[in-house]
């Protein structure tokens, strides 16, 4: 990158707001997939305004321009895809505004997501959304994913819960859409904007909805010895129409790797577990956690265990959210997947996952969020070994295929990012791809904004790639 | 652009069949907007040849208006416009249910009712009891948004629709979105379709997630002599753990507007509805503690309904829109977005206004965030207008003020000439233009009856 627009960018925002010697700019070529891209100079804005300017001054020398939150995220989205500026939210962190009466917060893009639900708990209220990353990610971030988590199968993923954004739009100007209230008249540009990756503006300040904490919790740990079992259970939990707050499945493979660090209380000689959790009206999480014990009990659950208090609840889901951190004692690398089925097809789903493990030669774990449908299996590799690495991928795609013939989705809450883009046909078709690059057109017409993301490079077939020089594995989701 | 002489009807016949094709003036009358008729009303009956049908428009500028049940037609600025009308009448089928996913895929054409029995046959709902019970179709709810008194408990339809597919104004086929519960490949177009009142493109497909039938329900009715007292009871509820599926407050004069014999809302009172539904245990608690809750806020009385009684309110309720149209010959209906904590200020300020003007006013509130206020004048004559001209105009600045947003969702067409049923746009409106060119880049759609003149 030419100097100049280094020195630029120091004038505006100051020395200690800008990064660009190698070794500072290495801390910033990953997040947690297994992607890799350096960006060129990488800066720290104070305010809505600093933001402007560097989106303008990225307009004058035609440098592609990237947000990143706390690099979380497991598709690529806040890589440098094209090397340029990084913009990174970490000093733009401040809770500008909770509106307890009304149940709202207005927060700058790098505040922490667990960090609203603190702000607010004395208040019997919290912030819904809940990725596994949500002590260290931020809600810019989130909003650009439009990130899930355990929970969202009751309550709903990122984009149910942001009713308005502040924008700097790719010319510089600043936008606001949405507000406190829903339903404005005009087109929903906030239910547009949550999930667009980053493509088509720069979120600088995020209207969240806050909801009342719950009367009651109850949290189960359901016990295997079979995955079709497991699978089968949470089938017909969906049949039945019981929505839990949240249910989550892990194997056999992943719960002992879980238990040898967490201690959560996993048994190690089962096959999988669910991790079952109602929260509401005292009345309706007993008539729900009943309904729930007798599908498991008609599943063969070895034993149904039932959280005794807030401390056994809190272990269980540290042993959940922690899992990937686990994973990553075990295996030089692992690669997450992100595919969405129906529920109904969970039980083929799981027996087909394994025989492409099998296939490919790999151990795949499964730990995902099964109420939703929404799968995790995990692929482990070692990096340095590119046939491995092409073994993966190769594992992956085929996965991803399936997901897409029983008629899912590429990404339930990670994101297309750079890491799935060479998918999105699987899922579209061409005119359904021109129909969103003329939405990017509306907003990001120079395509300056987070280039290489969501849509497909490749004419047909996909790129090869090369594995990475070296990978962290110490991703939670 | 073109007259409307100028529509090459034949080619038009030819796509859809001359059985689907009207273009007899008696005929067309149904589909008439603020008394324009379009010269042709066609009814594909595939996606092709909905396809051809709007290609056919963007090459020779022929505009259209797409309907359902044709219901909605009135509800914003008369199109610039107005040549073709494109039903979605016999796009109708339901094209995927696996109820044991709840998840749902429908053309858009389908009707509401038609939908909602086959959902409950499998013990299963969508939360839209939006008004038009017997014409809405699921194209025309999503295109305009309706509001759904259960949106206290599930949201909107941003909030369970999954995907759509849709044929742009250049007559391309394409879709967001998914048919699974959760994704986020690509940009979710659909949440613009929602709401775009058929200027973006023509929905043809929308997939849901489905919701259980509740297996008990009841409704409850509070009554009280202060407007203060009904919204303190609603904010009451809000932070406590009831959950209830719907919440309104219902003000004195709207409580004679959704009365009928079978149940009579007490005269002059401010009431506030609510319904509890769920497990049997579940309504029981809420017709356990909602009466102490109501005394708190000064409840002059408290009562369960029965069925009857029950479905006889929450029928009016749902109709209120009509109920509303039937009590004055120029009724004009605002859809206020407010919070909760501005809906006291909101309605007070609205009802000041119509007062100054000597219009009588009624109100439902959806305790969640939306008002429904309405302007009755007992008159049709142009002192009438004058007066809701000024009174409607004073509305929408006084609401903004108070960081609420207005549309006027029903009005007599005269009044679309003093008034703009939108409102003021705001600075988001450059941004939606620009998708607006980017989807109907020939201007085809619906123009000029959407916010800010799109």
């Amino acid at each position: 990158m030419d100097s100049k627009i280094i020195r630029e960018l120091q004038q505006l925002l100051g020395r200690e707001s800008v990064l660009s010697t190698s070794e500072d700019l290495m801390m910033y070529e990953y997040d947690g997939s297994i992607e890799v891209a350096r960006p060129e100079v990488v800066v720290f804005p104070r305010t809505t305004q600093e933001v402007v300017s560097i989106v303008l001054l990225a307009n004058r020398h035609q440098v592609p321009l990237t947000g990143r939150g706390a690099g979380t995220g497991l598709s690529g989205g806040a890589l440098a895809r094209q090397g340029g500026i990084l913009l990174v939210f970490s000093r733009m962190n401040k809770i500008l505004e909770l509106d307890l009466e009304n149940q709202r917060a207005v927060v700058q893009p790098g505040v922490v997501n667990l960090d609203i639900t603190r702000a607010v708990e004395h208040a019997g209220l919290y912030f819904a959304p809940d990725p596994s990353s949500q002590k260290s990610c931020t809600i810019g971030g989130n909003v650009a994913e439009n990130a899930g988590g355990p929970h969202t199968l009751l309550y709903g993923v990122t984009s149910n819960h942001v009713t308005g954004l502040e924008l700097v739009l790719p010319a510089g100007e600043i936008l606001r859409v949405g507000g406190k209230t829903i339903d404005s008249p005009g087109y929903d540009l906030t239910g547009l904007l949550v999930g667009s990756e980053g493509t088509l503006a720069i979120v600088t300040e995020v209207t969240v909805k806050l909801t009342r904490l719950p009367e009651a919790v109850k949290t189960l740990l359901a016990v295997y010895e079979t995955v079709d079992d497991a699978t089968e259970t949470v089938a017909e939990i969906t049949a039945r129409a019981i929505t839990p707050a949240a249910c989550e499945f892990l194997d056999g493979w992943t719960l002992r790797v879980v238990e040898a660090w967490v201690h959560a209380g996993f048994p190690l000689d089962s096959a999988a577990v669910l991790l079952i959790e109602v929260d509401g009206l005292r009345e309706a999480i007993e008539a729900q956690a009943a309904e729930i014990l007798d599908v498991c009990k008609i599943h063969h659950a070895r034993e149904v265990r039932v959280a005794r208090d807030a401390q056994e609840r809190e272990l269980l889901w540290k042993g959940r959210k922690n899992a990937f951190g686990a994973v990553g004692r075990v295996s030089p690398s692992y690669y997450v997947q992100d595919g969405v089925i129906p529920r109904t097809k969970l039980p083929m789903t799981l027996r087909q996952i394994d025989v492409i493990g099998k296939k490919y030669g790999f151990e795949i774990g499964n730990i995902f969020h099964a109420g939703d449908g929404n799968l995790h299996p995990i692929i482990l590799f070692d990096p340095r070994d590119p046939d491995q690495f092409r073994r993966a991928v190769a594992a992956a795609g085929e996965i991803m295929a399936h997901c897409i013939a029983v008629g899912g989705s590429i990404t339930g809450e990670h994101g297309v990012g750079l890491e799935k883009s060479e998918l999105m046909p699987l899922m579209f078709t061409e005119a359904d791809l021109e129909a969103m690059r003329r939405v990017r057109r509306a907003f990001n017409p120079s395509g300056l904004l987070n280039p290489g993301k969501i849509f497909p490079f490749g004419k047909g077939c996909g790129e090869v790639r090369m594995p990475p020089a070296s990978l962290a594995a110490s991703t939670s989701l | 652009m073109s007259p409307a002489a100028a529509i090459p009807l034949s080619r038009l016949r030819e796509f859809v069949g001359s059985s689907h094709f009207v273009e007899d003036p008696a005929q067309l009358a149904a589909y008439e907007i603020d008394g324009r008729r379009p010269a042709a009303a066609v009814a594909p009956g595939s996606i092709d040849e909905l396809s051809e049908v709007v290609l056919l428009a963007a090459s020779e500028r022929i505009a259209l208006v797409v309907c359902g049940g044709c219901s909605k037609l009135p509800i914003g600025m008369p199109p610039s416009q107005y040549d073709l009308a494109l039903s979605t009448a016999r796009l109708n089928r339901v094209l995927a249910y696996d109820p044991g996913d709840l998840t749902l895929g429908v053309e858009a054409g389908i009707p509401l009712a038609r939908l909602s029995a086959a959902l409950e046959e499998k013990g299963q709902m969508l939360p839209l009891r939006v008004n038009f019970e017997d014409r809405a179709t699921i194209g025309g709810v999503m295109a305009s948004n309706s509001s759904s008194p259960l949106r206290h408990a599930f949201g909107g339809p941003r909030d369970f629709v999954l995907g759509m597919e849709f044929v742009t104004g250049e007559g391309v086929h394409t879709k967001s979105g998914g048919r699974v519960v959760k994704s986020v490949a690509g940009y979710d177009i659909h949440k613009l379709l929602i709401g775009s009142f058929g200027t973006l493109g023509v929905i043809t497909r929308v997939n849901f997630k489905t919701f259980p039938l509740p297996p008990a329900q009841c409704a409850f009715v509070a009554s009280f002599s202060a407007a203060e007292s009904a919204l303190a009871l609603c904010r009451a509820v809000m932070h406590s753990p009831l959950q209830p599926w719907l919440m309104e407050v219902v003000d004195p004069n709207a409580g004679a507007i959704v009365s009928a014999d079978a149940y009579r809302l007490p005269a002059q009172m401010w009431t506030v509805v609510l319904a509890a539904c769920g497990k049997p245990s579940v309504v029981e608690r809420h017709a356990a503690d909602l009466p102490q809750l109501a005394e708190s806020a000064r409840a002059d009385s408290f009562a369960a309904l029965s069925d009857a009684e029950k479905s006889s309110l929450l029928g009016r309720i749902r109709e209120f829109a009509a109920h509303a149209r039937g009590a004055s010959p120029a009724a004009v209906l605002f859809r206020i977005s407010a919070l909760p904590a501005e809906m006291a200020d909101c309605l007070a300020r609205t009802r000041e206004i119509a007062d100054r003007h000597q219009l009588p006013f009624a109100a439902l509130v959806r305790a969640s965030g939306l008002i429904f206020a309405a302007l009755l004048p007992a008159e049709k004559d142009g002192d009438a207008l004058r007066r809701l001209a000024a009174a409607a105009n004073e509305i929408f600045l006084a609401v903004d003020k108070l960081g609420a947003r207005a549309m006027i969702e029903w009005c007599p067409a005269e009044l679309k000439q003093a008034v703009n049923v939108w409102g003021s746009p705001r600075p988001d409106l450059a941004v939606m233009r620009k998708l607006k060119s980017e989807f109907d880049p020939n201007g085809i759609l619906s123009p000029g009856r959407f916010y800010g003149g799109i």
